[in-house]
């Protein structure tokens, strides 16, 4: 059974239709990019997936199960996490924090459970941060757990959000730009790091990026869309010699006839 | 360390001062430090942890007090009729967490339309409830006369603590002392748990925190319970200390000095909305009156007329307002920043391992 | 009980309505802020509150020239107006200018916090300078301009209607709040500086990048709401006599309903929102107790404006007339 499948998804904004008819289903413990132009829905996909925004048509499942109707903390508590675009950190509390606050699906406590200390709440506790921290220096960060998140480097930050979302033990990580603004070091880092998470976490990953050498380099399965349409999909090899996929990029006429 | 010192200094300081008159006016402020101080507590969980912006806390503050003040003097015999009141001053002591309950049922009553919303909007309605609620207890005398409306309730039964009546100053400071330590037990316990840090996260970014799980929903409401418990628990200690209530003690003046207690101790900091809390009770309560007095004996005495406009005392809403604005463009973190946990990374590693198991 | 209600109900309607634009102008002021700052201006009540001191001290001090009764009303009371909206409207600029600009990038809850101490000041700072200009008294009783009643013999058109009857200021109000809302909504959706408003509300960095200069055109946002504030603040006085310096709070309360109500950033929403919620309480204030067999009376006039605010943003956060807005992730 498919992971994650997408069928005839559909979003309307106001009249204007940013997605139409997409259908797609994503193999376990695979690495799949979205692709496409600025505009081209990519990032309205991720936040459908993720329960930010309701569909307007089709249907998403996750292993058969429909996720229509579920908030983004139900998605993320059924196993789907996700970083974004625009940064978004807790960015006043320490990079230790973060991560924790990711662990937060896993820690049964309440307002009386803490008040009272209970022994399960210290243990559940301690068991987080231990597990927090791992993820810290798993992704390269455990030098700075007691930094303000806000004050880390951009590649730092984009690091602590990978690490946050892992810490809710997602079966699907969905990666939105994860290279964007990185330097070409900092992007052969990330490339690595993104292996070793499907390696070592056994993780589905979804990603969108515009670096076409990290996206042939990472993806098995590369799904393209524009204007909202999927126009392609498959391996990079058939992506890359795909006339839609390059017109799409470069404008019509750009293909020879 | 600074917290023991503080309590030492908390329970010697009442010893230290003078007897008399002086003494009990000391007190009567002290216990108004304290009273205050937990309701910045409360107030601190919802605007400077969670980031909610309530204007009409006073609200909770008068529910406590209401609550109590029923009971606790004939009035509660206009409407029940099974047993006879008031009640004695023994039942002081339960009404602390009836009064706090009732208030956070309040508070998830509201919550429950309003915390939907985007957080915009939640300061005007809860502005708008810190005066709904003033005028429904102005105008429950009738058809049954519930608050005894305008008039207000008085004669309330004071707290009774091994059959004796805590009637003055100084013994209510100890309970207030101890009602605070026990707010501020909890307060650093949920700080420091799941609890406070997904208050803390839903401030810092809605969308992020709902992506790790957070429902967003259920957190405001439970900061929003909390926070009207310790307000509500603080009403029947006021009502009980001053054994006269009536609705001019709930105005939105009220809802915006314990937010300037917030704003100038540092929002989400607890030494400094506890230092703020102190700051402004004083300001309010001894400072602006004794500079006004003062005016008045100049005016008397040295024949330099200052008229009455001017008196300092007056002029609360201008001196609230003032440090409101220019905290939120100078100084937004307040006198005492909030902090952040620090954690030893030793903990972690396997040497704090080994450590941490031979101790 | 019906028969009761119908009886009076055209006499609700004229005060409702009176009251209702009153609210209406207020809340356009809010909205017109809102819509471009996304920031609620908590000091908008008290503008009108200080429009209405300011306009009432002008009156009076045409009042103790002579001038009324020897110069046209009318005249003198847009004369009043014209004033008074300048000054509210330069005391909005500078606002905006010290209190909101420097927190244009601040968290919101800092920006709201500002708002709240600007309403605080100006409302101690009007309180002060009444106390001392008026013998120690904190409210103002203007001069009285209309002293007619102008009665509507309802029960010789309808045997079941009571005569209504208003204050000729009524019409004097309703004339001029009309008049001025025509005015902006034609300003807003037809010229170059309405056009500027509008992109500034929509994108300020694309409006910016489209040459469109944002800081002035958010202080001639913030001029115009306050102005328009502060002359209603006049009409308030002139319709209702006596004001002090907390009338702006509640008032204020209410008319940002309207807007929430009518659709948030919608200037006719705000029109719309306005009439309505003054409908409501005056029907209230009539009918409340009548209806509810004396249980709750017209003391509870005040709390309808909440309800109808909390029912809003429960089954239409975006108001009546307003648009769904989705935040971008």
């Amino acid at each position: 059974m498919p992971m994650l499948q997408i069928k005839d998804l559909g979003k309307n904004f106001a009249g204007i239709q940013a997605l139409k008819d997409v259908s797609l289903s994503v193999e376990p413990n695979s690495i799949t990019a979205f692709i496409g132009p600025n505009g081209a829905g990519k990032t309205t996909l991720f936040n459908m997936i993720t329960g930010v925004y309701p569909p307007s048509t089709g249907e998403i499942l996750l292993e058969g199960k429909s996720l229509l109707g579920c908030k983004p903390d139900e998605i993320s508590r059924r196993g789907i996490a996700r970083t974004f675009q625009n940064i978004r950190l807790f960015s006043k509390m320490t990079v230790f924090e973060n991560v924790l606050v990711g662990c937060h699906n896993q820690l049964k406590t309440n307002v009386l459970t803490a008040v009272l200390g209970l022994p399960f709440t210290k243990k559940e506790e301690n068991i987080a941060e231990k597990e927090a921290y791992k993820l810290l220096q798993f992704v390269g960060l455990a030098e700075s757990l007691n930094e303000e998140a806000g004050n880390l480097s951009y590649g730092n930050q984009r690091k602590l959000e990978i690490a946050r979302a892992l810490a809710t033990k997602p079966r699907i990580l969905l990666l939105d730009e994860p290279a964007a603004g990185m330097n070409p070091r900092e992007t052969r880092e990330l490339t690595d790091l993104i292996l070793k998470i499907r390696d070592e976490f056994k993780l589905t990953l979804i990603l969108i990026e515009h670096d076409m050498k990290l996206v042939m380099k990472l993806s098995e399965h590369i799904i393209v869309l524009d204007h909202g349409e999927k126009i392609a999909e498959g391996n990079s090899h058939d992506i890359q010699n795909n006339p839609k996929v390059i017109e799409a990029y470069l404008g019509t006429g750009a293909v020879a006839k | 360390m600074w917290a023991a010192a503080g309590l030492v200094l908390a329970v010697l300081l009442p010893f230290a001062a003078s007897q008399g008159d002086s003494y009990e006016s000391f007190m009567d402020v002290s216990t108004m430090v304290g009273i205050y101080v937990c309701m910045a507590l409360g107030l601190n969980i919802v605007v400077g942890m969670a980031g909610l912006l309530d204007l009409g806390f006073v609200a909770f503050f008068a529910i406590g007090a209401y609550t109590y003040a029923i009971f606790a003097t004939p009035q509660a015999n206009n409407f029940l009729h099974f047993m006879d009141f008031p009640l004695s001053g023994n039942t002081f002591w339960l009404f602390i967490l009836i009064g706090g309950l009732v208030a956070s049922l309040f508070g998830v009553l509201l919550g429950i339309p309003v915390l939907r919303v985007k957080g915009d909007y939640l300061a005007i309605v809860t502005l708008g409830f810190g005066e709904i609620i003033r005028i429904v207890f102005n105008n429950m005398d009738k058809p049954i006369n519930i608050t005894n409306g305008a008039l207000g309730l008085s004669s309330i039964t004071p707290p009774t603590l091994f059959g004796i009546q805590l009637l003055n100053a100084s013994q209510f400071y100890y309970v207030v002392l101890v009602v605070a330590l026990l707010v501020l037990f909890i307060i650093r316990k949920l700080e420091a748990s799941k609890v406070g840090r997904s208050w803390r996260a839903v401030r810092e970014n809605e969308i992020a925190a709902q992506a790790m799980g957070i429902n967003l929903f259920k957190t405001k409401l439970t900061a929003f319970a909390v926070g009207a418990l310790f307000s509500g628990m603080m009403g029947v200690i006021f009502a009980s200390k001053q054994t006269f209530i009536d609705p001019t003690s709930f105005t939105m003046l009220e809802s915006i000095t314990i937010l300037v207690m917030v704003v100038l101790g540092g929002m989400g900091s607890v030494p400094g909305v506890i230092l703020g809390a102190a700051v402004v009770t004083i300001l309010n309560l001894q400072v602006l009156t004794e500079v006004s007095n003062w005016l008045t004996d100049l005016s008397v005495n040295g024949g330099i007329a200052i008229p009455d406009v001017l008196s300092p005392s007056k002029m609360q809403r201008f001196i609230f307002g003032l440090l409101l604005i220019l905290f939120a463009l100078y100084k937004p973190k307040g006198l005492i920043q909030e902090k952040n946990r620090i954690v030893d990374p030793k903990k972690f590693t396997e040497a704090g391992e080994n450590a941490h198991a031979s101790n | 009980m019906l028969e009761n209600i119908l009886r009076t109900l055209p006499q609700v309607l004229f005060d409702g309505i009176t009251l209702g634009t009153v609210y209406a102008v207020i809340a356009l002021g809010y909205t017109m802020v809102y819509g471009i700052l996304k920031l609620i201006n908590f000091a908008h009540g008290e503008i009108f509150m200080t429009g209405a001191f300011i306009g009432t001290a002008i009156l009076l001090a045409f009042s103790s020239l002579g001038w009324i009764g020897t110069l046209p009303i009318i005249i003198l009371v847009l004369v009043a107006m014209f004033l008074t909206a300048g000054v509210t409207g330069a005391i909005g600029v500078g606002i905006e200018r010290i209190a909101y600009r420097p927190l244009r990038k601040a968290p919101k809850l800092i920006a709201l916090i500002s708002a709240i101490g600007i309403s605080f000041l100006l409302q101690d700072l009007v309180r002060f300078t009444t106390e001392f200009a008026n013998d120690g008294n904190f409210y103002l009783i203007g001069p009285e301009l209309f002293k007619s009643n102008i009665n509507v013999p309802l029960s010789k058109m309808a045997s079941f209607l009571s005569d209504a009857s208003f204050k000729t200021s009524f019409l004097f109000v309703l004339v001029t709040a009309v008049a001025l809302m025509i005015i902006l909504d034609v300003f807003v959706n037809k010229t170059k500086w309405g056009m500027a408003m509008r992109a500034v509300a929509q994108d300020r960095d694309t409006a910016a990048l489209m040459g469109v200069n944002v800081n002035k055109t958010i202080s001639l946002t913030f001029f115009i709401g306050s102005a328009l504030g502060g002359a209603t603040g006049v009409l308030f006085a002139v319709q209702y006599g006596t004001i002090d310096p907390y009338i702006g709070f509640i008032l204020g309360l209410k008319a940002f309903t309207a807007a929430v109500l009518g659709g948030i950033g919608n200037i006719r929403g705000a029109v719309l929102g306005g009439l309505i919620i003054g409908v409501v309480e005056m029907f209230a204030a009539a009918n409340l107790s009548t209806l509810t067999n004396h249980v709750i009376g017209a003391e509870y006039k005040d709390v309808f404006a909440f309800i109808i605010l909390i029912l809003v943003l429960l089954f239409k956060p975006e108001g009546l007339l307003g648009k769904a807005l989705h935040e971008k992730v």
